[in-house]
Order: C-alpha cells, then sequence, then structure tokens
C-alpha cells in the first residue's frame, strides 16, 4: 500500500476516533447527569414532605429547635427509599440539630455543605459527602428567613453504579462504531484515492520512460498530461540539441 | 496552480467520504445510545414518579382523614399543576375510584388511557396494599399507578403519565453537541489532511510543478535535495535523474569538444565549428549545471508551523466559551469596581499584555530563534493553563492568565516570524494564508469543544485539557527545524518610537483607518464575543456549550466570508467601501436585541456580527498601505503598521472594559445595544470620512 493511502487512512481513523470518543463523551456525560438529576429530583420530593411539616410547625410558633416530632417522621422518610441513607437538619452554623444517625446530633456538617447552601439561588443546593451525594433544601419560615438546612444524604454507588452500566454499553456501541468505520473508511476511500493514485501511477510511470528515446508510452489520460507533455517535449528538446551536438562533433571527426 | 486546485479537490473527496463515515458512525452512536437512555432512564423516571405519587397520594389520604370524601377533594388539580411544574417529564396525572371511574385528571390524555383505568387486572391489583405501584404503556405515555388504600379501604387509584418521548427531549441537547461535534471534525480533518499528508503532499506537487516550469525554460540544473520516500518524493527522483544523465551527457560533450579544440589545427578547428556554434546555442537555450542554494525554497518546513500553531490557539480558544463564567465563580469584592466590571479584567489584562508584549517580543523572537521563542510561550502558557485549572480566587487567576496571556503573544509572534523567515515576496501571502488558516481553524474548533467540556467536566479540568494542548504544542513545535533561517536581504523589524506613535494618533487619515474602523471592529468583537455571549447566555439559564455554540457560528462566519470578500474587495479596489459596510453590519447587530430577547435572536446577533466583521477585516489592513503611503514614507512601514497593531490590540483590551461599563449602566441587553451602536456610529463616520474630496484623492493601489 501506498504511503500516502496509508496517511489519508490514518486521517480518517483519527478523525473517526475522535467523532465516535467526543459522542460517546458527551451521552455518557449527559446521562450521568439526567440519571442524577433524575436520583435527586426524586430523593428531593421525600425532602419536600420534611419542609412542609417544619414550615407548618414553625407557622404555629414552634421553635426550629424543638420540633420533637421531626425526628421521628425523618426516620420514617428515610426509611420509604431505600435511596436514603440518612437526613440531617443543621443551623445555619453547620451544627446538626436533627437526624436520623443520632450519634451525628451536634457535630459540624462539611463546610462545602453551608457554603452551597448559602450560595444557591434557590431553596435547593446539593454537597457531597464520602460514598454520598447530598441533595438539600433551605428550610424557611413565614418571613422567608432561612433557620436552617435539611440535607438528604443518598448513595453515590447507586447513581455511579447507573452511570457506569450506561458507559459500559455506550462504550461499546462507541466502539462498534468505530470498528465498523475502521472496516469501511478505508475502502470507501480507497475509491477515492484510486483516481489520484491512478494520476500519481501514470506520472511515475511516464517519469520512468522519460528518457527513453522510442516512441513515448501513450498517456491514458490523468490529470498531469498536460504536465507529462511538458516534461517530455522539455527534455525532448535538451536531448535533441545535445544529438545534434553530438553529431557535429562526429562529423568534425 | 494546477497542483493546488488538483489537491483541493482531492482533499474535499477525501474529507467528503469522511465525513460520510463519521455520520453514519456519530448516527450509530446516537441510536444506541437513545436505546441506553430509554432503557436506564424510563425506569429510574417511574420510580420518581412513583416516589412523587406516594407524596400525592399522602395528601390525599390526609385529607380524606379530615373526613373529605373522596370523590369531593378540593385542589387537586393545582396540586397536578405544581408538580408538574417542578417535573416536566409528567405529563399526565388522574385520580380514579376503584371502579376505575375518572375523579381528577390534568394534562394531555393518553388515548385509551379510560380503557386501561378500567382493566380489571389493574383495579384488581390496586386494590392490594402490597403492590407499591404498577406501569404500563398507555398510547405514548408510561402510567405509574399506585393504589389509594385508607387503611384497609382501598379508595381508588392514583395515575401518573411520564412522556415516552422525554427522552428524545434529553437527547436534544446532545444531538446539538453532536453536531457540533461533526462540523469540528469537519475541519479538524482538513486540518488534518493538511497535517498528515497534505503539507507533503502539496510541497512535493508544488516542488514538481516548478520543476517542469524550470525544464520548460530550459533551466536542467541539478537540485542537491534529499527526496522523500513516497510517491512523489519516487517521481522527483526519476526527474532528477533524468536532469542528472541530460548534465553528464551536456558535461562530457563540452568536455570533449574543449579537448578537440586544444588539440585542433587550423583546419580542425574550421570543421568544429559547428559543433561549437551548437554548443553556443545550447548554452544559450538551456542552464546545465548544479542550482545554486539560496533559490531553493522551504516551503515543507513552512507547512511544519501549522500544526504547533493550531495546537497552542486551540488551547487558548478552548476556553473563550466559559472563561467569564469561571471568573464568576472565583470572583472577589474589589471596593470601588462593579463585579461586571471584575469579571472582564482577566480578559481585559490578557489582550493588554498580548497587545503591549507583541511589539517587543517580535525583536526577542529575532534574537533567541523563533523556534525556541515558542518553546518558551507554551511552556508559560501550559503552566497558565494549569494553574488556572487550580486558581484559588480572582487575584491568583490575574496573574495565571497573564502568564498565558505572555505566552499566547510570545508563540504568536514567533510563529509570525517564522513564516516571515521562511517565505519571500513570492510566497509571503500563502505563508500568511497558512498562518491565518491555522488560527481560523482553531477559533471554530476551540470554544464549541471548550463550552462542551467545560458543561460535562467542569471549568477546572477543561483549563486542565487546554494545559495538555498546549503541552502537545510543545511537542509539535520541537518537531520544527532546529537550525533558524535568517533571511539575508530582511532587516530586524524595530517597534514603533513614542514620537512617531504621537505623531500617528494625531494623523486625520491614519486615525480614521484605526480609530474608526480597526480600533470599533475589535471592541465589538471581545466585548461581544469573549464577554457579552458567554455571561449573557448563561444568565438566561443556558450553559457554556450553548455559548460555544454561538461562537462557533462567529468563526465559521470568518472561514466562509473572509476569503471572499478579500477577493472582492481587492478586485474592486474599493476596500473602503467593504469596511464601511462591514462596520455597520456589525454595528446593527446588537440592535437585534431591542426586538427580543430570545436566543434565536442572540444567534441572529452573532450571525451578522460575524458577517460584518468577515467583510471589513481583509480590507482594514490593506487600507494602511493605500491610503497611509505619506506616513510610510516619513516614519516607515514597520512604525505605521506597528502603530496600527499597536492601536488595534488596544480595541481588543477595550472591548471587555466597555461592554462591562455597559452592562453595569444598562444590563446585558443594554450593552449589546450600546456597543453595536458605538460601531455604528463608528461605521457612519468612517462612510462619511472616506467620500470625503481629500480621501479619494489618495491614490488607490491594488
Amino acid at each position: 500500500m501506498g504511503t500516502i493511502r496509508v496517511r489519508f487512512i490514518t486521517v480518517a481513523l483519527v478523525v473517526s476516533f475522535f467523532a465516535v470518543g467526543m459522542a460517546a463523551f458527551l451521552n455518557y456525560f449527559k446521562y450521568k447527569s439526567t440519571i442524577g438529576g433524575i436520583v435527586k429530583s426524586r430523593v428531593l420530593v421525600v425532602g419536600r414532605g420534611i419542609e412542609n411539616s417544619v414550615q407548618a410547625s414553625l407557622a404555629l410558633g414552634m421553635q426550629f429547635t424543638e420540633l420533637s416530632a421531626l425526628p421521628s417522621q425523618m426516620e420514617r422518610e428515610a426509611a420509604s427509599d431505600p435511596l436514603i441513607q440518612g437526613i440531617d437538619v443543621f443551623d445555619s452554623t453547620g451544627q446538626i440539630i436533627y437526624s436520623t444517625d443520632a450519634a451525628s446530633v451536634g457535630r459540624s456538617v462539611d463546610r462545602a455543605w453551608t457554603d452551597a447552601a448559602a450560595a444557591s439561588k434557590s431553596t435547593e443546593w446539593t454537597g457531597e459527602a464520602p460514598g454520598e451525594y447530598v441533595a438539600g433544601i433551605s428550610l424557611k419560615n413565614n418571613f422567608d428567613l432561612t433557620v436552617g438546612y435539611l440535607a438528604l444524604r443518598y448513595s453515590r454507588d447507586y447513581v455511579d453504579r447507573a452511570a457506569q452500566a450506561a458507559a459500559r454499553q455506550i462504550v461499546i456501541a462507541a466502539l462498534g462504531a468505530f470498528v465498523g468505520i475502521a472496516l469501511v473508511a478505508p475502502l470507501a476511500l480507497i475509491v477515492v484515492i484510486r483516481r489520484f493514485e491512478r494520476d500519481l501511477q501514470v506520472l511515475e510511470t511516464a517519469a520512468s520512460h522519460l528518457e527513453d528515446r522510442g516512441q513515448p508510452v501513450p498517456l491514458p489520460g490523468s490529470a498531469f498530461d498536460p504536465i507529462i507533455d511538458h516534461l517530455r517535449a522539455s527534455l525532448r528538446d535538451a536531448n535533441s540539441a545535445l544529438d545534434d551536438l553530438r553529431a557535429k562533433l562526429d562529423r568534425a571527426g | 496552480m494546477l497542483e493546488k486546485n488538483y489537491l483541493w479537490r482531492v482533499y474535499w473527496q477525501l474529507a467528503g467520504v469522511i465525513m460520510v463515515c463519521v455520520v453514519i458512525a456519530l448516527a450509530v452512536v446516537s441510536y444506541f445510545s437513545h436505546r441506553v437512555f430509554d432503557r436506564e432512564l424510563v425506569p429510574e423516571t417511574e420510580k420518581k414518579a412513583a416516589t412523587e405519587g406516594a407524596s400525592l397520594r399522602a395528601l390525599v389520604l390526609k385529607a380524606t382523614g379530615y373526613g373529605i370524601p373522596f370523590d369531593g377533594l378540593y385542589g387537586v388539580n393545582r396540586t397536578f399543576e405544581e408538580v408538574f411544574s417542578e417535573n416536566p417529564e409528567f405529563s399526565y396525572a388522574a385520580i380514579t375510584n376503584t371502579e376505575g371511574t375518572l375523579l381528577y385528571h390534568y394534562g394531555k390524555e393518553p388515548q385509551g388511557a379510560l380503557v386501561h383505568f378500567h382493566s380489571p387486572a389493574l383495579l384488581a391489583a390496586m386494590r392490594d396494599s402490597t403492590v407499591p405501584w404498577q406501569v404500563a404503556l398507555v398510547d405514548t405515555q408510561y402510567v405509574v399507578s399506585l393504589p389509594i388504600i385508607d387503611g384497609a379501604k382501598p379508595l381508588g387509584v392514583l395515575h401518573i403519565g411520564i412522556e415516552s418521548v422525554f427522552v428524545d427531549h434529553v437527547l436534544l441537547e446532545v444531538l446539538l453537541d453532536v453536531l457540533v461535534v461533526l462540523v469540528v471534525s469537519l475541519f479538524f480533518t482538513l486540518e488534518l489532511l493538511n497535517f498528515m499528508a497534505g503539507a507533503r503532499l502539496a510541497s512535493g506537487l508544488g516542488e514538481f510543478g516548478r520543476q517542469v516550469e524550470r525544464m520548460r525554460v530550459g533551466d536542467f540544473t541539478a537540485q542537491a535535495r534529499v527526496r522523500a520516500n513516497d510517491e512523489i518524493g519516487r517521481l522527483l527522483r526519476r526527474i532528477d535523474a533524468a536532469i542528472d544523465h541530460l548534465n553528464v551527457r551536456y558535461e562530457f560533450l563540452a568536455g570533449e569538444l574543449q579537448d578537440k579544440l586544444r588539440a585542433a589545427d587550423a583546419q580542425r578547428r574550421e570543421a568544429l565549428k559547428p559543433a561549437v556554434a551548437a554548443l553556443e546555442s545550447i548554452g544559450k537555450r538551456f542552464k546545465f549545471g548544479t542550482a545554486p542554494k539560496e533559490s531553493q525554497t522551504d516551503e515543507m518546513n513552512l507547512n511544519r508551523i501549522r500544526a504547533p500553531l493550531f495546537t497552542f490557539i486551540l488551547a487558548e480558544e478552548l476556553t473563550r466559551s466559559f472563561l467569564p463564567t469561571y471568573v464568576n465563580q472565583l470572583l472577589v469584592t474589589v471596593p470601588g469596581i462593579s463585579p461586571q466590571v471584575v469579571i472582564g479584567l482577566p480578559i481585559m489584562l490578557f489582550m493588554l499584555i498580548v497587545a503591549l508584549g507583541q511589539p517587543y517580543l517580535g525583536s526577542w523572537s529575532e534574537r533567541v530563534g523563533r523556534r525556541k521563542a515558542m518553546l518558551v510561550g507554551a511552556g508559560l502558557a501550559a503552566v497558565g493553563f494549569l494553574a488556572t485549572a487550580l486558581a484559588y480566587n480572582l487575584y491568583d487567576l490575574l496573574v495565571w492568565r497573564s502568564l498565558c496571556a505572555l505566552g499566547y503573544a510570545m508563540v504568536f509572534v514567533a510563529a509570525q516570524g517564522y513564516v516571515l523567515d521562511r517565505t519571500g515576496s513570492a510566497n509571503r501571502a500563502q505563508g500568511f494564508a497558512l498562518f491565518i488558516g491555522a488560527i481560523m481553524v482553531a477559533t471554530v474548533c476551540g470554544p464549541s469543544i471548550g463550552g462542551i467540556l467545560a458543561d460535562n467536566i467542569g471549568f477546572r479540568a477543561s483549563f486542565g485539557v487546554s494545559a495538555v494542548m498546549s503541552f502537545l504544542s510543545i511537542l509539535a513545535i520541537m518537531r520544527l527545524p532546529a537550525v533558524e533561517i535568517r533571511p539575508h536581504n530582511t532587516r530586524a523589524s524595530r517597534t514603533p518610537r513614542l514620537r512617531e506613535v504621537l505623531a500617528l494618533v494625531t494623523n486625520r487619515r491614519f486615525m480614521t483607518l484605526t480609530g474608526l474602523a480597526a480600533m470599533p471592529a475589535k471592541i465589538i468583537l471581545t466585548g461581544v464575543c469573549f464577554y457579552l455571549v458567554p455571561l449573557y447566555i448563561v444568565s438566561l439559564g443556558n450553559t457554556s456549550a450553548m455559548a460555544g455554540r454561538m461562537l462557533m457560528v462567529y468563526a465559521v462566519m470568518m472561514v466562509l466570508i473572509v476569503p471572499l470578500a478579500a477577493r472582492l474587495s481587492d478586485a474592486s479596489l474599493r476596500r473602503d467601501r467593504y469596511v464601511a459596510v462591514g462596520l455597520i453590519v456589525s454595528g446593527l447587530s446588537g440592535l437585534l436585541l431591542l426586538l427580543s430577547d430570545s436566543i434565536l435572536v442572540l444567534f441572529g446577533v452573532v450571525f451578522l456580527l460575524g458577517v460584518g466583521q468577515a467583510l471589513s477585516i481583509a480590507a482594514q489592513s490593506a487600507l494602511v498601505a493605500e491610503h497611509c503611503q505619506e506616513e510610510i514614507r516619513v516614519f516607515g512601514s514597520d512604525a505605521v503598521y506597528g502603530v496600527y497593531r499597536l492601536l488595534e490590540r488596544l480595541g481588543n483590551a477595550l472591548g471587555p472594559l466597555l461592554a462591562s461599563l455597559f452592562v453595569v449602566l444598562w444590563g446585558y441587553q443594554g450593552a449589546f445595544v450600546a456597543l453595536s451602536g458605538f460601531v455604528l456610529f463608528c461605521g457612519v463616520a468612517f462612510t462619511l470620512a472616506t467620500r470625503s474630496e481629500e480621501w479619494q484623492a489618495q491614490p488607490a493601489h491594488p
């Protein structure tokens, strides 16, 4: 196979790899963000129930730190969906006031959670914990003042496993497509390159017979025919001039 | 020119075949991805619908618990409406009684829903409290049904319909990105064809064409060149061999004649006269011997600049669509300066460093060598990108972006010098076409891919990708020839002196071109494309990928129209008209936002801006040579062009500053309108100024 053909096929393979790779990459990340969004919104549905209860209690004049029914409700809600690994309610300093994990009460949450909650432009915010994702809701009283934050911790493994499964399938599809292209593209390219290679072949053949003194090899019709004619004519002129000189030298004896 | 057109025809045919293959591959990946999305997302959405349904059911049970009859609940539709607003994939919700009779419903009812609600199997299942929920495909909706059971007493069924095409909506955004990938792939294909095959092929065919032309005029001097080991190389070797044989034959005959003449007596000399005349005639008609070295061009090495330049510029262009949004994330309060202005600071600083640095870096790269200057520049930029990815806040970000700017200016100037060193007056335009081509393709590919990357892997990782690209450009720069070429006939370029700057900025003719055309064009470019578009699009709730798509529209317009506009303006010799029309079109672009703030209108803004800039950009610098001949005669072309470029680049730095000030005063839409209005004013003023008799009196030169 000619080196030019190899180069063109390499280009096709590199471009196909880039395009297929980018498509797979885009689909994977879209899937990951969509599944992440669906799971988060599912968790937030549970959170909205707790938020409503807290707001109802606050509306009745209860203190945020004295919501005695809240822990049991949090336990119930956490148990209603196996995806949820724990629910915490913390104040603006980050100290946990209520939690489904009793040992966590009184501890401080990750600073990133309070920062994310404070920076969020809506009542929803997100965070991360080791092995867990966090979907959060800012709890507001009737005066629209934030009194604390609700954090629903859910399994990172669940989302990651779903994403990995999709990634596997997308990668298989992408590899299949790439292998298909790797087989088809060279064949398709050869059809296009053949004409070019034939032109070059004609040129090379003509060039290899440039010094033949006999009848020139007839040209089969290529893009380079006029150039080949020029080449032949130039060499013929030079050779005949030198032939003339040779003849005159010979005549002179 | 046969070889050029011929090769481009081959390129386009190859690119066409590759594109067809890529489209098929993308279709296959998209089809299978759609199936994956369907298979995996639908069950997950059903679970979400079930959770949402459980919440609704709790409300219903709470109401019935207060003694409200199940068929007399109030505000059910309102609740459904609220649920739908938060879950756009839900398209229908209904509550039926235990007989399947519809009591409440909201949204688009799927065909056959009532039959489904009355299905005995469903009704039986919904009386069983152990059944959490059931799903069935009814018409085009997946209907999730949950039993409503008060203690042990079944009250009815809650149904939530999920439109099955919601996956299509999810994939629509991916499809737009895939289209972007397709366009980028096309440009990438042409770039790779040129890099991996074309450069050598073009240079080989070019050399072949020149050789044929030399032979046609009788020049048979031998070219002492190493030929590549490919088809063209073999071909050239055969021609070299034919020429060598001719030269040997000529040398032999000439030598034989000389020998005979030396040994000849008068009579023999007379006999040799025809041969002597023949040799003289050969000497007049043909040229034999060895070609002088300086006549050789360095086209192969000239082409080599394209890959490192493309890769390096791509690294910077990747950041265009998301840099302002990233800066917004790292924003700190700077006393006395509005946050909008602060967001524009890194872009301004970058442009300012490039503007002020280039005149000095040009002579520096001449001293240290183009290759070394490019290596240092790309190295600095790679460190800058990496540090930007890890930036703590705005202050250190400014330092890292300055590093990137310094690197950018070094590489840009050194690459420009590399082209200048390897081209003569005959092929300089071709050299710069290659230089600009690499930049243009990078501006098409960079912002769009950068936006996609930023959306998916985050801003910091995307800067990491830029650092990798910059590092790759170092590898490509290392492949450039280590031996520098110092053209003998060119003198070192010099930076303009202060008095020249002062004289030129107060020169009416010069400032008509610079102050009314070049600077406003750059101001609107950086103000709109680099600052306003990325921020405005994100403020509308869109993604950085969308900003990237918009910027790609601009770049594609440039790629398509600039060569055409350049040709037409050169042919018409009325470059000032092209500049005026271009400025006015650019100026009208932002005014479109007075009509609407929709994304489609913004698309129109960027499209018009691209058209306007493309029309004027090629003609602008040519106008300097055309209308500032007196200034060039007095100060020299280095000084005139140096000041012109300096002011033009200062326009780049002013763009984000003006845009941010306008945003503070009138918001994003107002800023678009104000910047455009300013450019429109300049365009009209330029038109009037160039219609004056004094201007028209200046001779126009092609």
